[in-house]
């Protein structure tokens, strides 16, 4: 009797807090989408589904799913490959490695507003990546980045890319790690080397490593906010708006609070979907049967 | 030849950061004028304009004190639930550790307008108070996860010594337990605060006014005073006073910190 209150009392603050400010707010972020609401207690209008359904007909959401998922795919793409080459390039011992291993997390200690504020100068017309193509001679492939419907997703991506892949490198370097000397050993003394073992040995022996990856991915970039938000606001005319930016702007410039829970409802059943069927799709381990075998 | 690829990525790593530093030194006309010349007066200036003028100092110690009160409520309160979570099979444990568990699945935008809400009905909008309860409220699911690790990680032996020698269970938690959980609440720690330091989201919801801002919300708010006078100088002077503290501790104790972001991505 005495250790129940023990238990309770060691949980109680915890989990009062916990239960105020994340569990209700969860709560009411399901009850919040059905109704028709600006804020005012007074004017709350329950509406059933229709906030949904208005979300599905809604453009300027399609459009910012569509630049989630082509973000996802394009930024994602560069992060794997990239943070790959830097994990195996911090495997090894020797000082170059071990530099390169605590350089290459540093752009992940920095604020996604000081990652957004410095890739604006570089994108900049009159910016770092402009002044350094003139300065070599492609004067003619400098562009306005950030206010060109073409570049302007992509150019967040590139920001995007640079701040992540130190994280993904990590966690490649781990799974790096993780594969038995043995097998990489006998792997080579078959004549198994450079593109093909990394092809036939390591990148299959990675397999959990790369569905925690991509499920981080899918997840990160589906909360993509600040990068966006501060280098374009969107823009120009939605070419960058992501689902939390159009959210933002939904509930606090135009107060439809119901009709932005909605958004919010929407973007984390995307992300639930994607990282679903990526634990779906990468659910055997392509290693296990030769294992067995 | 590998070394040389790495001193490529290294390059692209650093950087447009040592470009920031750079530049925060400079004349503010110079930055985009001549964005890789060296300064032609180093211009220490900039970083008093940042820190008065400019609202950075005030937005530092803001932030200083949120990152420093959310720790002290949340290692105390968090290393509690994580110990009874972690070695004590009541009824109900595991419904409580999955729910703490969930909190890190779903993204705070999910939550934000409620939040926003609740705030505002507590009287707590734009207060440090609110901000805090808030980071507290959201970093529990992570530090009670670690946290639960180590504990469980821990020898039963001392804590049967400790109940024989009749202290009383919270005796054994305060005496002997938590002083050996010391490395992880520190590894914690230190991942929690550097999170919460740049945190800008929920503080831009949540803080609206001008008195009561956080280091990232000073700093994009100076991007878009500055865009006018187009002085940078201590705009980017405000980006080296946010960046340097966390840079600091991120390279005293790298190795740690390692561990902490692996933490629950690698079984």
């Amino acid at each position: 009797m005495k250790r129940a209150g023990f238990i309770a009392s060691f949980l109680a603050p915890a989990v009062l807090l916990y239960a105020a400010l994340v569990v209700y707010p969860l709560i009411q972020a399901l009850t919040f989408s059905t109704y028709q609401w600006r804020g005012v207690s007074a004017k709350r209008k329950f509406v059933g589904l229709e906030n949904f359904q208005t979300l599905a007909r809604d453009n300027d959401f399609i459009r910012s799913v569509t630049n989630n998922l082509g973000l996802l795919a394009g930024a994602g793409i560069v992060v794997v490959a990239v943070s790959l080459i830097v994990a195996h390039l911090t495997a090894g011992p020797g000082r170059s490695a071990k530099l390169l291993r605590g350089f290459s997390l540093v752009p992940q200690m920095v604020s996604l507003v000081a990652v957004a504020v410095l890739w604006q100068f570089i994108f900049n017309p009159e910016g770092l990546l402009n002044a350094t193509l003139r300065g070599i001679g492609l004067g003619t492939w400098t562009r306005t980045w950030l206010g060109d419907p073409r570049f302007a997703l992509g150019s967040v991506g590139v920001a995007f890319a640079w701040y992540a892949v130190g994280f993904y490198a990590l966690l490649f370097g781990a799974g790096l790690r993780n594969i038995p000397a043995e097998v990489t050993e006998a792997a080579a003394l078959d004549g198994s080397k450079g593109w093909h073992q990394f092809a036939n040995i390591t990148w299959p022996m990675l397999w959990s490593v790369k569905r925690t990856a991509i499920t981080y991915l899918v997840i990160n970039v589906m909360n993509t906010f600040a990068l966006v938000f501060l280098m374009t606001r969107g823009g120009p005319d939605r070419a960058s708006e992501v689902m939390l930016t159009y959210l933002y702007e939904q509930a606090f410039q135009n107060s439809k609070f119901g009709y932005a829970t909605a958004v919010a409802v929407g973007n984390f059943a995307v992300a639930m979907l994607l990282s679903l069927g990526i634990l779906f799709f990468l659910r055997k381990d392509p290693t296990s049967s030769r294992r067995s075998a | 030849m590998n070394r040389a690829i790495r001193v490529f990525f290294l390059i692209l790593a650093v950087l447009p950061l040592a470009w920031v530093v750079l530049s925060s030194l400079k004349p503010g006309t110079e930055i985009l004028a001549a964005p890789w010349a060296l300064p032609t007066t180093l211009r220490w200036d900039n970083f008093g304009k940042a820190w008065s003028e400019a609202g950075i100092g005030k937005a530092f110690l803001n932030s200083l004190l949120v990152t420093v009160a959310t720790l002290l409520i949340l290692m105390p309160i968090s290393a509690m639930a994580a110990y009874v979570l972690a070695r004590f099979p009541f009824r109900g444990n595991r419904t409580i550790f999955t729910a703490f568990l969930g909190g890190m699945m779903f993204p705070q935008f999910l939550v934000i307008v409620p939040l926003f809400l609740l705030l505002r009905d507590w009287h707590m909008l734009d207060t440090l108070t609110g901000l805090t309860l808030v980071y507290v409220a959201y970093s529990l699911s992570f530090t009670i996860f670690v946290l639960s690790g180590f504990f469980e990680s821990l020898p039963d032996e001392l804590a049967q010594a400790a109940m024989l020698d009749g202290c009383s269970d919270a005796g054994v938690f305060w005496r002997v337990m938590l002083p050996l959980a010391k490395p992880g609440l520190l590894v914690t720690a230190i991942f929690d605060a550097i999170g919460l330091w740049n945190e800008y989201g929920l503080a831009l919801v949540l803080i609206p006014g001008a008195e009561n801002r956080t280091l990232p919300l000073g700093i994009a708010n100076l991007t878009m005073t500055q865009q006018y006078q187009a002085d940078w100088g201590a705009l980017f002077a405000g980006l080296v006073i946010s960046m340097a503290p966390v840079m600091a501790v991120y390279w005293i104790f790298k190795d740690r910190i390692y561990e902490a972001m692996l933490a629950g991505s690698i079984k």
